[in-house]
């Protein structure tokens, strides 16, 4: 292969299964909050929590990742629909008073995990079916990371067909753009509600179980993900699923391509990109259709 | 419904409030200094956030030296005022006051961030109030009467790592740290030494956006592509796990060694490098394994109290409670906050876990430093680097 791609392909390739890792966690943050007005600042932690259940559950086998999955994703939709009752009090008093109780949420959590696994990170392994390099022309790649790329991909995939292509989703949609016609016509509203923010929680921490080996869970991590998962919903758009794979591809390429051309600018790529995309295109790559 | 939606500020007011972060800290009744009844040390360490892991083997280092001399240091017995010092420079700051202040400690020991001990430095030296820090320590700390450090400069591991690698590596040395101040004095530190033994630098150092970092791959690609012979590398914490293990995951680990300063594989993050940190060489002024007498008294001790071996945090705490015991006794009848700041700077050479070491002018000790080597997940000394701090 000719010199530039050689040099960069792993990059290259990096750079998707951390944007579809990214996607995986911020898509529900962008769904609640674009679709359902719901700012949720907790969403790293049900990251977090995803991650320490994967350190927990995982015994180096494909069954214990297969349990772990189970269990984020339970432990996901719990979060979420606690969240979901948290939050609704709050739903007429705008933005800064569900970021404030959010954000309160997320301390306490995070302190309860530190006494719960105390202060060190703990990254988890891979199953040992996954674990290991493969040859990608001529340089060492994970094998769990290709892996990662494969099911992240299917639920990426999934995701949109639920929220753009089925009856469930038009339901969410219309819920969006007229409650009260949706109302009207019977629809539980609070049930349309709880079913998105537990569905976009699950994601997130589903997300947890799967990126524990790469994004280990311990002290700080929620933060960054929550940091990242804005930036990836602002570069996105706000509540359209394909938004928040654009944003979230261009960010994971970001990270991983243009830090390995511009090291020197590492620190600034990422809000100076955020920056670029807002200034040529406010709403973000791919607005929602209904909102914007 | 809802108006327009303003993303951009909500990104920042949301930064602006998750840098934000809560402090608080132990509360006890003030008293004066009393001639007979016991003396207070203040312990600031953190007791949340991200460096609860050190803040931890820093008090459990004092307090298992406490509890070896009978609940006394020099012959007074002792109350432990435990402050949180948090993860920001204010939270630090103001668990110093109160341990000052309110609770009128006759010392004061901790401190894991420079950036508290920057914080607080005026506190201790127009308080006059000794504080023996057992770890913070950043290079343009100096010029201080009552601000003491048991654990060593920021610079020094990396100077203590440099001709060794300049000898071994056989080739240029990829140099790469976490793009804060104490990754810069650490490379400095090793450039000091490394350059001047004739050793070559592939590149331009890097440094790795921190605390952001999580997916390190472009640089070890980096790292590939430069054709170095081995890498020098700085992090700690959670940086540590990643970059170590990411390491192995992208083919690097058992092709190109890698050396670094003793916390790449220090305490917690060994255990979360598993097998990972296996082969790693690294420059500390401590390991578990010594063989030396004050070890032995140490070391078993401190692995039956906690369950886990002891890191060089818990080693210099302890001896941060050996320099106040030697102190508070030389100080005799009058033992105030100022007798025993200047009885510090007469405690000689003290018996550590480390070896034998002695404060220098600029209250760092003057000290053996040691190669490492990670087997079988522990670390393990291969040989001595040389004296530092004189």
């Amino acid at each position: 292969m000719s010199g530039w791609l050689d040099g960069n392909f792993v990059s290259v390739i990096d750079g998707v299964a951390f944007g579809l890792l990214l996607f995986t966690i911020a898509v529900g943050l962008s769904l609640v909050f674009g679709m359902m007005d719901v700012l949720n600042l907790a969403h790293g932690t049900l990251y977090l929590a995803g991650a320490y259940v994967a350190y927990a559950l995982s015994d180096g086998t494909l069954w214990g990742l297969l349990l772990a999955l189970l269990a984020g994703a339970l432990v996901g939709t719990m979060g979420g629909a606690a969240l979901t009752f948290l939050t609704q009090p709050l739903a007429r008093r705008g933005h800064l008073d569900q970021a404030v109780l959010t954000l309160g949420i997320t301390f306490i959590v995070a302190d309860l995990l530190a006494a719960a696994f105390g202060g060190d990170v703990l990254p988890t392994d891979p199953p040992t079916a996954l674990r290991g390099t493969v040859d990608l022309l001529g340089h060492a790649y994970p094998v769990y990371r290709l892996v990662f790329i494969g099911v992240a991909a299917g639920l990426a995939l999934l995701v949109y067909l639920v929220f753009e292509r089925s009856s469930l989703g038009a339901l969410v949609r219309a819920t969006v753009a007229d409650r009260d016609m949706v109302r009207a016509l019977g629809v539980d509203i609070r049930k349309v509600l709880y079913g998105v923010f537990a569905a976009g929680a699950a994601l997130a921490s589903v997300g947890g179980v799967l990126g524990a080996p790469i994004l280990g869970p311990g002290p700080g991590v929620d933060e960054t993900v929550l940091v990242l998962s804005l930036v990836v919903v602002v570069v996105g758009g706000l509540g359209s699923v394909r938004g928040a794979l654009a944003g979230a591809l261009l960010i994971g390429q970001v990270q991983t391509l243009g830090v390995a051309l511009l090291p020197e600018y590492a620190p600034f790529l990422l809000f100076g990109t955020m920056l670029l995309v807002l200034v040529v295109r406010p709403h973000g790559l791919v607005p929602s259709a209904v909102r914007a | 419904m809802a108006g327009r939606f303003r993303p951009v500020g909500l990104v920042a007011a949301s930064t602006a409030l998750l840098l934000t972060t809560a402090c608080g800290g132990a509360s006890l009744g003030t008293g004066e200094d009393k001639q007979s009844g016991p003396v207070k040390i203040g312990l600031l360490v953190p007791q949340s956030g991200t460096y609860k892991a050190l803040g931890d083997d820093m008090k459990q280092g004092f307090e298992l030296y406490v509890a070896q001399h009978g609940g006394k240091l020099g012959g007074r017995e002792v109350e432990i005022v435990v402050a949180d010092e948090g993860e920001t420079a204010d939270s630090g700051k103001a668990a110093a006051e109160k341990l000052v202040k309110q609770d009128r400690v006759l010392a004061v020991s901790g401190v894991v961030s420079s950036a508290t001990i920057n914080g607080v430095k005026d506190l201790f030296e127009t308080g006059k109030v000794p504080l023996v820090g057992s770890n913070a320590s950043p290079t343009t700390l100096t010029g201080t009467k009552y601000i003491w450090r048991t654990s060593y400069v920021n610079d020094e591991p990396g100077k203590a790592l440099g001709k060794h690698v300049a000898e071994q590596a056989g080739g240029p040395v990829f140099v790469i740290a976490a793009g804060y101040q104490a990754g810069k004095d650490e490379v400095e530190g090793f450039k000091s030494t490394f350059l001047p033994a004739g050793g070559k630098m592939a590149g331009e150092e890097v440094y790795t956006p921190f605390p952001g970092t999580k997916n390190f791959q472009p640089y070890l690609a980096q790292i590939e592509k430069s054709g170095a012979k081995a890498v020098f590398s700085f992090y700690a914490g959670g940086a540590a796990v990643d970059f170590v293990k990411q390491y192995r995951d992208f083919g690097l680990a058992g092709k190109i060694p890698l050396y670094a300063p003793g916390f790449l594989t220090e305490g917690g993050v060994l255990k979360g490098q598993g097998e990972a940190a296996n082969g790693i060489l690294t420059a500390l002024n401590y390991s578990a394994d010594l063989d030396n007498a004050a070890n032995k008294q140490f070391a078993p001790a401190y692995t039956a109290a906690y369950g886990s071996a002891p890191t060089t945090y818990a080693m210099a705490s302890w001896d941060a409670a050996q320099v106040l015991d030697k102190a508070i006794k030389a100080a005799g009848s009058t033992v105030t906050s100022e007798s025993v700041n200047a009885a510090i700077a007469q405690v000689g050479d003290i018996d550590s876990p480390r070896g034998t070491w002695r404060f220098n002018s600029g209250g760092t000790p003057v000290q053996p430093w040691y190669l490492r080597e990670v087997k079988q997940g522990v670390n393990t000394v291969s040989s001595e680097l040389g004296r530092l701090g004189g």
